[in-house]
């Protein structure tokens, strides 16, 4: 190519310098074309994590909810408030709870940002199980998504893992308590349960070994495998050609919410099957751009404005110091581990490592005992009626004792009534 | 290093005569990283496992066995043990409750907890409140310089003593 | 390419398991295997046997905070025998840590007992060194960079090799003792004690502060020496004041090593206040305490004799043969100064010269009243038959120098400084009579004694001579006539003194400062330094004139300009009100 004639002195160069600074990072229009918004997939960084098109089913926000978008987007806001809280905070067993106090008393924002991140925490948890409830209930598990599901059952074991070691890091009587139960918990699998108690905590009792490590835990090594394994799982749902849906589709009743473009440059389409294709079959997908991206947008302010206002609504607690000698009656775990805890009154191995151990190996090999693939795609299908029943006769079971242990376990783990 | 340019007139023979010597360097390449891997894989093992811990020591000494007269039972809050003495035979039994962890102290039938009212007998077992365990028995052991010395780490059947 | 990618690959192996391979077989592991295997044969019991058949290497901690901050012990890992009385003739590190009625160990029935046991003690807090460390080299705090050797066994390899000898012993771990043991007269550490005794006797409580014991505050705080520094920094301290800071006016006392030893010992005991002892009675007491014994009839004088020697005022003065080189010669103090002079002098060196540096000792008014009464009977005057140059140098040159140049042995401890004769603008510029007056009645203010019961009028001129001679090389040339008031023309009134006030803080600050006292920004550059107009005893033995002339004409061969183009003769009157009237302030 040869240069311009055009003059290249340092005036014009002056006149011209917010174009081309604005031209050297932007290199594509604002699509207007089917050709530019194709092309959005890969022209763009952020973007190039979309497919050029997905399937109308994809958008439809009664069969995912966005509870996977949901759950991507609360980890966002967890790290973003985390890693400002890293600022003040400090996992020293005598300055912890000072920090603490300092975030909620003096630091600009402390108590929002803190609020934001502990009900995040929380939300992710909940949202990061509905959303394996709907995977399980549309069958998305099926094949060739199998080892996406295997992630999936992964992400949510760390997830609880972060929660757990975040819980500890405030430092108080709350947080001291929750993990000497659930660590306890831990020691009682067989063999290895004492040395893996001894490694998690650094010491034989919960302190500053054990808060050294769980800060270590939940601000690096999980953070880093989190990011690694979604990385993957999302990766996944690109190779596995986008999310689950059912095989035919009848025409839909009404267009309107999608934005009707005349031609079709799908990369699929170019890898992936004959161009005979286009036109001949009913086509189901929309274009990313604008669509997908609205929709996720969309699930972004819809999360962060609900974490807003319950931020604002309600105080994330921060109970008495740490006391050694005084543990509260009853002393209990956080919520998503009540059920196990409540089990384990029943009995220490089954109900602390025997049942859930059980649990999540059912959950790993589930993809591949039920291999059936009718009723993928739809929510309940007739055809996986027992497969959903049992799964959904568990996770009632898991609320049913988690709700116990919340409301209705008092002193001694008694039985009390909570009105 | 040099790689000896194959001869023209057989290239045949000298690339099969490569093959067996590839084979090997390769193997010996795969032996030293995958060996080097499974040796960084124990020492992480090894790392994480702490090798001195900052608490109170498991394993002191107590005093001497003249601190301790026959009949007596002596509770030291601060090692969380109690010294049983019947005779010439020394035991040392935990006073930390099973239940959550309270400190017991010494009642008239054996021990009581404070926080949650668990109940022990003289020898530790539990006799009512919440309380899943017995209290154990610490292994008991004299040092050369007369002094009593209690391992924690070494629970002993309850009933075992040590004689002086 | 294959070739090297398996050889680096076998290096990589090879480095891997040197690096596993390091992380076992330590040294302490021998050590322990080592006192397993002797305690085994020397078991009693097979329940022994079978515990110890049992035992395997571990790392052995004492955790002790109750003495501040946290120590970790670890020594018992390698010294794992030293509480096991079986092993008290084996060698290091398996030997019994030794037991002693002086350690405060009993016997009971038969055994011995520690009274500092090592479960509420660990080791650091009497032995020093690295408690944290497992090998011997930083254990035992080898390591330069650890502050805290093991203390009285270990010196460094950056001490001096001079001094490393000095620095072992069992005694120095007295310092160790006195943390707790602080009572005065402690049987168990009787260096400490020697060493608080010389601190007093040997005056260093005059310069430094230790607190609950000393106020001085001409040298460093030392209430916490012993924390802060090692005992090689300590003794080079002492035997080498100007070792580590060449502006140093520490004296170098010439003490025996044994005294050295003491001192350094007592110094490294201190680690910050002692509890024991706070109060100002207690200082006193000991003050008293230090008293030297004077036999009782013994005349004052006499006694004064004996202060003076156990007060060590030579180790900055000079009198007979001892001379500290840092202070005036006192040999002929009776013929110099009177007893009024010498008696506020003692009570406070600064009433009577502003800027001199010797301390304001506390000694009891008793005492100050025998050291005058001695001082005044050194009236014998020097041999009169003493030519000028003889005298010059046996009178004068000590402050002056011996070419006359003000850089004489104590110059430098002398503010103002003794004036520098080869200033040729300066001896040219005042008249013979001034530096008559100067050398029979003194410069008040200043260490430049009156000498004229000394010297007669014949030997003061003498040594005028001698001096603008060889010295100044100038005869006195008589300067144009210049025009000074005899008085100050204008009226010390307030507003006179505002308006001289306004001025001297526009012109003068610079050197002479804020504060009229000499110390402006520019003075350290300047030789010699701006005049402290504080001085009042200076100021008020000066004439109006010779203000006017210093103003107006300058002071030549100092930086002193002349003012006469920028202020007029009012101006310099208001000035001088200014100057006068701080007179009645720093009275």
């Amino acid at each position: 190519m040869t240069p311009t004639k055009e003059p290249t002195g340092p005036l014009s160069a002056l006149r011209e310098f917010p174009q081309n600074i604005w031209n050297s990072i932007f290199r594509n229009p604002l699509p207007s074309t089917d050709l530019e918004r194709s092309s959005t997939s890969f022209t763009n960084f952020f973007l190039h994590i979309h497919p050029v098109k997905v399937n109308r089913n994809t958008l439809r926000p009664a069969y995912t909810m966005g509870l996977g978008l949901m759950a991507t987007f609360l980890f966002v806001i967890l790290v973003v408030t985390g890693v400002l809280l890293m600022f003040y905070y400090v996992p020293s067993t005598t300055q912890a709870y000072d920090r603490m106090l300092d975030l909620r008393g003096t630091v600009a924002f402390g108590i929002f940002l803190r609020n934001m991140h502990r009900w995040s925490a929380h939300g992710m948890v909940a949202i990061v199980f509905l959303h394996m409830c709907r995977v399980f209930f549309t069958g998305a598990y099926k094949r060739p998504r199998e080892f996406n599901w295997i992630l999936g059952v992964l992400l949510l074991l760390v997830t609880l893992f972060l929660s757990f070691t975040g819980y500890l890091l405030p430092w108080d009587q709350l947080a001291f308590w929750a993990i000497t139960v659930g660590t306890s918990i831990a020691g009682y699998a067989p063999i290895v349960g004492q040395q893996i108690k001894f490694v998690l905590l650094g010491d034989t009792t919960v302190g500053q070994e054990a808060l050294l490590r769980f800060y270590v835990l939940h601000v690096a090594v999980l953070p880093a495998v989190l990011v690694l394994l979604m990385a993957i799982h999302f990766w996944r749902i690109r190779k596995d050609g986008g999310l689950s849906r059912p095989e035919k589709r009848p025409a839909p009743a009404t267009d309107a919410g999608v934005v009707k473009l005349k031609k079709i440059y799908g990369l699929q389409g170019f890898v992936r099957g004959p161009f005979t294709k286009l036109g001949n079959v009913p086509d189901d997908s929309v274009y990313s751009w604008p669509n997908l991206l609205m929709a996720e947008l969309f699930v972004f302010v819809l999360t962060i404005s609900a974490i807003l206002v319950v931020s604002l609504l309600f105080n994330a607690p921060l109970e008495q110091p740490v006391n050694v000698m005084h543990p509260p009656n009853p002393a209990k775990a956080p919520w998503y581990f009540l059920g196990l805890q409540e089990m384990v009154s029943y009995s220490a191995f089954w109900g602390g490592i025997g049942i859930p151990g059980l649990m999540v190996a059912v959950l790993l090999l589930v993809p591949y005992i039920d291999r059936g693939t009718a009723g993928v795609g739809r929510w309940f299908a007739k055809e996986r009626l027992l497969a959903n029943t049992i799964f959904l006769t568990l996770v009632i079971l898991n609320v049913i004792f988690i709700v116990i242990g919340t409301f209705f376990r008092g002193p001694n783990w008694s039985l009390v009534w909570p009105f | 290093m040099t790689v000896a340019p194959p001869s023209h007139d057989k290239p045949a023979a000298s690339a099969e005569a490569a093959m067996p010597r590839r084979r090997m360097l390769a193997w010996l390449s795969g032996f030293g990283l995958f060996a080097s891997a499974l040796l960084a894989v124990v020492s992480d093992w090894l790392f994480f496992k702490p090798r001195v811990t900052y608490g109170p020591s498991a394993r002191f000494a107590i005093g001497k066995p003249d601190d301790f007269p026959p009949g007596t039972r002596i509770a030291r809050d601060v090692e969380r043990v109690c010294i049983v003495r019947e005779g010439n035979k020394i035991a040392a039994i935990s006073t930390t409750c099973t239940h959550l962890g309270c400190i017991v102290g010494i009642a008239d039938t054996g021990f009581a907890c404070p926080c949650h009212g668990s109940h022990y007998d003289q020898d530790g077992n539990v006799t009512g409140g919440p309380a899943p365990k017995p209290l154990p028995w610490f292994q008991v052991s004299l040092a050369p310089n007369g002094d009593i010395v209690i391992d924690k780490n070494a629970p002993v059947d309850p009933g075992t003593y040590l004689t002086v | 390419m294959r070739l090297a990618l398996a050889v680096a690959s076998l290096v990589v192996l090879v480095v891997h398991g040197v690096v596993f391979r390091n992380q076992f077989f330590h040294e302490w592991e021998r050590h322990q295997t080592a006192y397993i295997e002797q305690a085994r044969s020397l078991a009693k019991t097979d329940r022994e046997r079978t515990d110890l058949d049992a035992r395997s290497p571990r790392i052995e901690q004492i955790i002790v905070s109750s003495f501040g901050d946290t120590h970790v012990d670890r020594c018992t890992t390698c010294h794992l025998a030293a509480d096991d009385p079986r092993f008290m003739n084996h060698a290091e590190p398996l030997k019994t840590h030794p037991y002693s009625a002086a350690l405060g160990d009993v016997q009971r029935n038969g055994q011995w007992e520690r009274r500092h046991k090592f479960s509420d003690f660990g080791c650091t807090v009497c032995h020093d060194g690295e408690g944290r460390g497992l090998d011997t080299f930083y254990a035992h705090g080898q390591d330069e960079f650890w502050p805290d050797p093991l203390t009285g066994y270990v010196t460094q390899a950056n001490w001096r090799k001079d001094f490393s000898p000095h620095l072992k012993g069992n005694e120095y771990m007295e310092a160790n003792c006195a943390q707790c043991h602080t009572e005065e007269g402690f049987a168990g550490t009787p260096h400490v004690n020697r060493g608080r005794k010389l601190f007093y006797a040997m005056n260093c409580y005059g310069c430094h502060k230790i607190d609950g014991m000393s106020e001085g505050t001409l040298g460093p705080d030392l209430t916490e020496a012993g924390k802060k520094f090692k005992v090689d920094y300590l003794w080079e301290s002492i035997v080498e004041p100007r070792a580590n800071l060449d502006t140093s006016f520490m004296p170098n006392f010439h003490l025996p090593q044994d005294d050295v030893e003491a001192l350094v010992i007592f110094l490294k005991s201190r680690r910050g206040v002692n509890f024991a002892e706070t109060s100002l009675d207690r200082y006193k007491a000991h003050v008293a305490n230090v008293a030297v014994v004077i036999p009782p009839g013994t005349a004052g004088e006499k006694a004064g004799e004996q202060l003076l020697g156990d007060r060590a005022c030579t180790a900055c003065h000079k009198l007979g043969d001892k001379d500290g080189g840092i202070a005036p010669d006192l040999s002929y103090e009776g013929l110099i100064r009177n007893e009024q002079w010498l008696a506020d002098h003692f009570a406070n060196p600064r009433s009577r010269v502003p800027d001199s540096i010797m301390p304001a000792f506390r000694f009891p008014a008793d005492d100050f009243q025998k050291l005058t009464a001695y001082l005044e009977t050194l009236k014998t005057p020097p041999p009169s038959n003493w030519d000028p140059q003889t005298t010059f140098t046996n009178l004068c040159a000590r402050c002056h120098g011996e070419k006359g140049d003000g850089n004489g042995k104590v110059a430098w401890y002398i503010d103002p400084s003794p004036r520098d004769f080869t200033k040729q603008g300066f001896m040219a510029s005042k008249p013979r009579a001034r530096f008559v007056a100067s050398i029979q009645e003194g410069v008040g203010g200043t260490s430049m004694p009156p000498w004229k019961q000394i010297l007669k009028e014949d030997q003061v001129n003498g040594v005028l001579d001698y001096i603008m001679k060889n010295f100044a090389r100038q005869i006195f040339v008589e300067q144009r006539r210049r025009n000074l008031p005899e008085a100050n023309p204008v009226a010390a009134s307030p507003e006179s003194i505002n308006r001289g006030e306004q001025i001297f803080e526009l012109r003068c600050t610079g050197c002479h400062g804020r504060k009229a006292d000499g110390k402006g920004p520019n003075s350290l550059d300047i030789f010699p330094h701006p005049r402290n107009f504080r001085n009042h005893w200076f100021v008020e033995s000066v004439p109006d004139k010779r203000l006017f002339e210093s103003i107006e004409y300058g002071v030549q061969g100092t930086a002193m300009p002349s003012w006469i183009d920028m202020l007029s003769t009012n101006e310099v009157g208001d000035v001088i009100n200014f100057i006068r009237s701080l007179q009645t302030k720093s009275k």
